[in-house]
C-alpha cells in the first residue's frame, strides 16, 4: 500500500517572535515494514539554519531555528511511504512464548534482549502505580501465550475506556488518564505501555498515521485525518508486536509509522521554544491520501 | 592544648579521637605522626590568646570577603556564612602521592566510562554494564549521544568525596564529575588561612594551589573548538538564587572569565553569542557550573533559569565547547561504584587502585540477597541520583520500618544502592574553649590536561562532629580545614599573571559587558541614591518629632508629606489636620523605616542596595561591596520592635548617610570610567534628579515663603554649609531655589544632575552613530533645557509659574528615561516560551 502523507503545522500569534529554535520528528524512518520514496520538509519563512540529525532512537530529526523575526510559522512534511507490513513472524513469536519466560530468559538466549530492554523502564511520560499494573496483571494468567495476553489487554483497554477528546491534554498524566477512563490515542498508548512495563514486557510508542476509511458514499476529506499513535511489544527473539488500543488492532498496512521512542516526549512531530511573541496559536492538519486503488 | 611536652611523647592525648576511628594526628601507641612534628613544634610556641586573636581574624576575613554558601539574593539574610577552622590538616607526600595515583586512575576510568555510555555504548552490549543502570537511569538524557567525539576527553573537571576508614584507608564516597563545586571554596580557604597562620608556621614547605589553577585555564585554553589565539571563555553560573553563586563569583575573578547567567547567552544559526551592550559577542568555551539536565531548554525540556535553547545543537556543530562535556554528570550516581573495579579490569586493563566505599547495587541478585542480610548496618541510597540527597541510615530504622524497606528493595530492586556505614577519621579542631575532635571528609580535585590528570595539592576539607555519614556536599559539616600537603623540596610561586616579559595589548574597555550587568548595575544606582535620600527624610523627621516641641508644624507637614508621597508612610498621614497625629507618628515611623515589608521604605531600599550589589559582586570593587555588606548590616542591627525609639531612627538613618557617602566615595575614587560605571551613574542621577524635583514640588513653595520649610530643604538637599557661607542666616526663597535647581556647580542641584546625564547618555554605546538624537537623548536635552531657560525673574515670581512647569518637565522626563533605558539595554530578550506541542489526535 502506498499512501502520500501530509502534515501541515502553523503557529501563528498577535506579535512578531523574535528568536525561535525548534526540532521535529516529521522524516518517516525507514523500516522493515515500509519503504519511503520521497520526502519534502518545507519551512516557511526559511529558516536561518536548518541541520538533520538522527536521535538516540534512530530517528532523523530536523533542527532549524530563526534569528530574523517572524509572525507565521509554517511547517509542511509530504512524504510518499510504501507500507507492506507483515506481523506474522512477532504472532509465531508472541504464540510461543508466555510472560515469565520473556522474563527469564537471559541476553545469550535472546541477543535482542538487552537493545529491547531500554523500553521497559519508567521514562518522563510513562509511569504507574500499583492499581495500573493489577489492572494489566489479570490479562496475564500464568502460562498463558503472550499473544493472548496483549490482545486482551489491546481490547479490555479499548472497551472500558471512552475516546473523549476534551477529557485530556497533550499534558495529561497516564495515572489521571486511568482514573478518569478516558482520552485519546496518545493516552491510550501511555497507558498501555505502562501496564505493558509494569509486567516486565518491553514496550515502545509509535507515532504515526492510520489510514482513514471514509463512511460508505461520502467522499473523503482532504486535510481531515490526524497523527495518531500506538505501542509496540517485545515478543522475543527481536520481533514487536505492534497493538492500537484506540482501534482494537493489530496493526498491518494501515498504520504507517513516523518514529518510535519511549513515549511521546522523546518523538513530538513538532516542537520548539521561542522568545518574543503572544498569543500563539496553533493549527495542525494531516492528510493520509492512499495513492493504490 | 597543654604546653610543655614536645612532639614524640607517647602518653599526651592533644584532643579527645574516639578509639574506633583513625586519628590523623597520633598512631595507636600515641606517637605523633612525623609529618605533624614541625606544625606541633611551632603551634606549641604560639599562646593561646594569640590564636583566639587570628581565629576571629580569619572569621572577619571570610565575613568581609561576603563568603558564604547559599543564596544571596535575599539581601545576606538566610545566606550561611562559610566557617573554617584556623588548624589545618596536614599530609604528607608519601601519602598524597598514594591518593594522587589513585585519583588519577580514577579519573581515567570515569572518563572512559562517559564516552562509552554516552558513545558506542559497548560496555552495555557486552553485559559488562548492566542495561538497567542506563535505562533505568532517569539522568541517562539522550540528547546527549552525539555531542561526544570518538577518542575524546569528555571530563575535564573532576572531583572526588573521600574519607579515611578505620583501618587508615581512604576511600571514595562519591564521585563528581557534572560541574564539581569546591575549588574556589578551596582556594579562599587557603589565602585566608595562611593570612591568619601566625608567621613561623610558613616555614613548612606547603605545596601551593595556583599551579592547578595555571593548568586548568591552559587545558580549558587547549579545549577551543576553534583556533584561537584568545578564545572567549566564560563561566556559566546558575545565578544568585543558587548556593554555589559566592563560589561562581570568586573563580570567574580569579580565572579571569566573564561570568554570565543563561539569558546572557543566545544561540544564533547554531553559534553561541553573549548579549552585550555593544551587541552579540561570539563565545567559544564555557566553562558550566549548572546542572547539565537544565542547559537546553530546546533539546532537554526543562525550563532552568540558566538554560540556553539551541546550545546543544551548536556544540554538535562544533561551534562552542561546554566543559564538562554534558552527559559527564551520570557517573555521580553511586549505583556506578558497585562496578567500578570489574570496568577498571575491562576498560583499563589495571586493578582499581583506590576503592570506594563498599556499595552494592540491589539490582543484582547476589547483591540483593547480600544486602537483605546486613540491613541493619547498611546506608540505602537512591541508585540513579547524585548521592549527597536522600540517604537511609539502616541502624536507625525501627523493625517495622526495616521490615518495610525490606518489602520495597525487593519490590523495586533496581533503584537503590546500599553502601557500608562510614567511620571518618578524627583531627583535631581549634574551638575557643580548647581543641575539639572533627571528622574528616576530604574533596580533592582533579583536571586534565594533555590526557593526564592532575590533582589539585590540596583540596576541601569538611569538618563533622559525627564519624558517620555526612551530606556529601561542600556545605556538609559544620565547619572547613584548609589542607596542606606538605612538599618535598622548595615549592615554586606561580601566579595566575602573565609572564613578565609578555606586554598586554592595550585595552580601554571590556567588549564582554552583559547587557543584565548594565540593567543592574543601573538599579544599584538609583537604590543607592534612593537609601541616602530617604535617609536625609526620614532623619530630619525623626529629628523633629524626637525635639521638645521644637519643631513648627510646616516642618513635619511638609516632610510627612514628602514621605507620603516616596512610600515610607501611609498616605492617611498626609491630610490636612494632621497636627494631632503626631504621638501616632512618632510611634509609626520606627516600624515603618525598620519593617522591610513597607513597599517604598528604607529597609526595603537597603535590601534593594545590598540584592544589587550582590548580583553584579563581579563588576564592583571588593571594597565597595564590603562597604555595602557593613552598611546592610549596620542597619539592620537595629533594636527589636519594641525597643526601638525615634533616637534609634535617628541613628541609624545617619550612620547609613555615612555609609551611602564612603559607597558613594569608593565608587568615584576607584571605579573604572568604563560602561558599568556608566550606567551606576545614570541610575544615581536619574533618581537624584527626580526625588529633587518632586521634593520641591511637594514643598509647596507658593505658599511657604515661610522660613521652617525652606530651612528643611536646605538640610534635605544637603546644601546648608553652601548656603550660609553664601547668605548667612538671611534665608530667602530665590536663594534656595537657585541652589536647588540651577546652581550648576552645586553637585546636588538639578542643573547638576541633568547635565552630567546629559553627557552620559551621549557616551552611551550606540548613541553616536545615529543620524538623528535618540529617544532618550530627547528626553534629557528636555529636561536639561527646562532647567536652563530658567531666569532670576522666575525664581523670585510669586506663583512660580516657570519654576514648576520645569520641575514636573523633570520628573516626568526621568520617569521616561527610566524605561527606555531599561527597554533598549535591558529587555534584549523576553523569557523563553515553549511552543505548545500538538497531541497526537486520532
Amino acid at each position: 500500500m502506498r499512501y502520500r502523507v501530509t502534515h501541515r503545522t502553523t503557529y501563528s500569534g498577535a506579535d512578531p517572535v523574535s528568536v525561535g529554535h525548534n526540532q521535529a520528528w516529521l522524516e518517516f524512518r525507514e523500516c522493515d515494514r515500509q519503504q519511503v520514496q520521497s520526502f519534502s520538509l518545507q519551512i516557511t519563512p526559511e529558516p536561518s539554519v536548518k541541520t538533520r540529525r538522527v536521535d538516540a532512537f534512530g530517528n532523523p530529526v530536523h533542527m532549524f531555528s530563526f534569528s530574523e523575526g517572524y509572525q507565521r510559522l509554517e511547517v509542511a512534511a509530504v512524504t510518499v511511504v510504501a507500507v507492506q507490513a507483515d506481523n506474522s513472524a512477532a504472532i509465531a513469536a508472541a504464540t510461543g512464548t508466555t510472560r515469565e519466560q520473556l522474563q527469564t530468559r537471559t541476553s545469550r538466549q535472546d541477543p535482542w534482549l538487552a537493545e529491547a530492554q531500554e523500553f521497559v523502564w519508567p521514562s518522563p511520560r510513562v509511569v504507574w502505580t500499583r492499581d495500573i499494573e493489577a489492572w494489566a496483571a489479570e490479562c496475564f494468567p500464568a502460562d498463558r501465550p503472550l499473544l493472548a495476553g496483549l490482545q486482551e489487554l489491546t481490547a479490555r483497554i479499548n472497551a472500558e475506556f471512552t475516546y473523549d477528546a476534551g477529557a485530556t491534554t497533550v499534558h495529561t498524566p497516564v495515572q489521571q488518564a486511568f482514573q478518569l477512563k478516558r482520552g485519546v490515542c496518545q493516552d491510550f498508548a501511555h497507558l498501555q505501555l505502562a501496564m505493558l512495563r509494569s509486567l516486565g514486557i518491553p514496550a515502545r510508542y509509535i507515532s504515526g498515521y492510520l489510514r482513514t476509511i471514509p463512511p460508505p458514499g461520502r467522499p473523503r476529506l482532504v486535510g481531515a485525518d490526524a497523527s495518531h499513535a500506538w505501542l509496540s511489544a517485545y515478543v522475543g527473539n527481536g520481533h514487536w508486536l505492534e497493538l492500537d488500543p484506540t482501534n482494537n488492532q493489530m496493526c498491518l498496512s494501515d498504520h504507517i509509522v513516523l518514529a518510535w521512542g519511549r513515549d511521546y516526549s522523546d518523538v513530538p512531530p513538532v516542537t520548539g521554544v521561542f522568545v518574543g511573541g503572544g498569543g500563539h496559536r496553533l493549527a495542525v492538519s494531516v492528510d493520509v491520501l492512499p495513492l493504490d486503488p | 592544648m597543654t604546653s610543655g611536652p614536645t612532639s614524640g611523647q607517647r602518653t599526651e592525648q592533644i584532643f579527645p579521637c574516639p578509639p574506633h576511628v583513625y586519628n590523623e594526628l597520633q598512631t595507636a601507641a600515641g606517637h605523633f605522626r612525623s609529618h605533624w612534628h614541625r606544625f606541633l613544634q611551632i603551634f606549641r610556641s604560639v599562646p593561646p590568646q594569640e590564636l583566639a586573636r587570628r581565629h576571629r581574624q580569619a572569621e572577619r576575613m571570610l565575613r568581609e570577603n561576603g563568603v558564604s554558601y547559599h543564596s544571596v539574593v535575599s539581601g545576606g539574610e538566610g545566606a550561611r556564612p562559610w566557617r573554617l577552622d584556623l588548624l589545618p590538616m596536614l599530609m604528607g607526600a608519601p601519602e598524597w602521592g598514594i591518593l594522587e595515583r589513585g585519583l588519577a586512575q580514577r579519573a581515567r576510568l570515569l572518563n572512559e566510562l562517559i564516552a562509552d555510555i554516552y558513545g558506542p555504548r559497548r560496555l552495555v552490549q557486552q553485559g559488562i554494564l548492566p542495561a538497567p543502570l542506563l535505562y533505568a537511569n532517569p539522568e541517562f538524557l539522550r540528547p546527549f549521544m552525539d555531542l561526544h567525539r570518538p577518542g575524546g576527553m569528555p571530563l575535564f573537571l573532576y572531583a572526588a568525596e573521600l574519607a579515611r576508614r578505620t583501618d587508615g584507608q581512604w576511600c571514595v564516597m562519591a564521585d563528581r564529575s557534572e560541574a564539581p563545586a569546591g575549588p574556589g571554596f578551596a582556594l579562599e580557604n587557603r589565602i585566608v588561612s595562611s593570612r591568619a597562620m601566625p608567621g613561623g608556621f610558613k616555614q613548612i614547605p606547603v605545596e601551593r594551589l595556583a599551579p592547578f589553577f595555571v593548568r586548568l585555564q591552559n587545558s580549558l585554553r587547549r579545549r577551543s573548538s576553534r583556533p584561537l589565539e584568545q578564545p572567549r571563555t566564560v563561566l556559566l553560573s546558575s545565578g544568585p538564587s543558587h548556593p554555589y553563586y559566592f563560589e561562581d563569583v570568586y573563580l570567574a575573578r580569579y580565572l579571569g572569565y566573564t561570568m554570565v547567567e543563561g539569558g546572557d547567552l543566545t544561540v544564533r544559526a547554531d553559534n553561541v553569542y553573549m548579549k552585550t551592550l555593544s551587541g552579540l559577542v561570539p563565545v567559544d568555551i564555557i566553562l558550566s557550573r549548572c546542572a547539565e539536565s537544565g542547559l537546553d531548554p530546546l533539546e532537554l525540556g526543562s525550563n532552568s533559569e540558566h538554560g540556553v535553547p539551541g546550545i546543544l545543537n551548536a556544540m554538535r556543530c562544533g561551534n562552542v565547547t561546554i566543559v564538562n562535556t554534558p552527559g559527564c554528570g551520570i557517573t555521580g550516581a553511586p549505583v556506578f561504584m558497585s562496578c567500578l573495579p570489574r570496568l577498571c579490569e575491562h576498560l583499563l586493563g589495571e586493578d582499581l587502585q583506590l576503592p570506594s566505599i563498599p556499595t552494592w547495587w540491589c539490582g543484582n541478585p547476589e547483591d540483593l540477597a547480600l544486602v537483605l542480610d546486613r540491613l541493619p548496618e547498611l546506608v540505602l541510597k537512591p541508585a540513579f541520583q547524585k548521592s549527597g540527597g536522600e540517604e537511609i541510615l539502616c541502624s536507625e530504622l525501627s523493625a517495622t520500618e526495616r521490615s518495610d524497606w525490606q518489602r520495597r528493595l525487593q519490590r523495586e530492586p533496581w533503584f537503590w544502592v546500599a553502601q557500608e556505614k562510614i567511620a571518618r577519621s578524627g583531627t583535631p579542631v581549634w574551638t575557643e574553649s580548647g581543641i575539639r575532635c572533627g571528622h574528616v571528609a576530604l574533596r580533592a580535585f582533579l583536571v586534565e590536561d594533555e590526557q593526564r590528570w592532575h590533582l589539585m595539592p590540596g583540596g576541601l576539607i569538611r569538618i563533622a562532629p559525627d564519624a558517620g555519614p555526612m551530606q556529601l556536599s561542600v556545605a556538609g559539616g559544620d565547619s572547613s580545614k584548609d589542607l596542606w600537603v606538605l612538599a618535598e623540596g622548595r615549592v615554586e610561586a606561580v601566579t595566575l599573571l602573565t609572564p613578565h616579559d609578555q606586554p598586554a595589548e592595550l585595552r580601554r574597555t571590556t567588549a564582554l559587558f552583559p547587557s543584565r550587568v548594565a540593567d543592574n548595575l543601573f538599579w544599584l544606582g538609583r537604590a543607592l541614591d534612593r537609601c541616602d535620600f530617604l535617609a536625609r527624610l526620614v532623619r530630619a523627621l525623626a529629628e523633629r518629632l524626637a525635639g521638645e516641641g521644637g519643631a513648627e508644624a510646616a516642618e513635619v507637614r511638609f516632610l510627612t508629606r514628602a514621605l507620603c508621597e516616596q512610600g515610607q508612610l501611609e498616605p492617611g498621614f498626609a491630610v490636612e489636620g494632621m497636627d494631632s497625629q503626631l504621638p501616632e507618628l512618632a510611634e509609626t515611623l520606627p516600624a515603618a523605616v525598620f519593617d522591610p515589608a513597607e513597599y517604598g521604605g528604607l529597609a526595603r531600599s537597603v535590601r534593594d542596595l545590598t540584592r544589587l550589589a550582590s548580583l553584579v559582586r563581579d563588576w564592583i570593587s571588593p571594597d565597595t561591596w564590603q562597604r555595602v555588606n557593613a552598611a546592610a548590616e549596620s542597619f539592620r542591627a537595629t533594636p527589636a520592635r519594641d525597643w526601638r525609639d525615634l533616637a534609634d531612627v535617628v541613628s541609624a538613618t545617619s550612620g547609613l548617610i555615612g555609609d551611602c557617602a564612603s559607597i558613594s566615595g569608593l565608587i568615584a575614587d576607584g571605579m573604572n570610567r568604563g560602561p558599568s560605571w556608566r550606567f551606576l551613574e545614570l541610575g544615581r542621577s536619574i533618581e537624584r534628579a527626580a526625588s529633587t524635583a518632586r521634593l520641591l514640588m511637594t514643598a509647596d513653595l507658593r505658599k511657604a515663603a515661610g522660613s521652617p520649610v525652606l530651612k528643611t530643604l536646605i538640610e534635605v538637599l544637603d546644601v546648608r554649609m553652601t548656603y550660609r557661607f553664601r547668605y548667612r542666616e538671611n534665608l530667602q526663597r530665590n536663594a534656595v531655589l537657585d541652589l536647588a535647581i540651577t546652581d550648576e556647580t552645586n553637585p546636588r542641584s538639578l542643573a547638576f544632575q541633568v547635565e552630567r546625564l546629559v553627557q552620559h547618555v551621549d557616551r552611551l554605546p550606540g548613541i553616536s552613530s545615529q543620524p538623528l538624537r535618540s529617544a532618550d537623548m530627547r528626553l534629557v536635552m528636555e529636561a536639561a533645557h527646562a532647567v536652563r531657560m530658567l531666569t532670576a525673574d522666575d525664581l523670585s515670581s510669586g506663583p512660580l509659574r516657570n519654576v514648576l512647569a520645569a520641575l514636573k518637565t523633570v520628573e516626568d522626563a526621568m520617569l521616561k528615561l527610566s524605561d527606555t533605558l531599561t527597554s533598549r539595554y535591558l529587555v534584549h530578550s523576553g523569557n523563553a516560551v515553549h511552543a505548545m506541542p500538538g497531541r497526537e489526535g486520532v
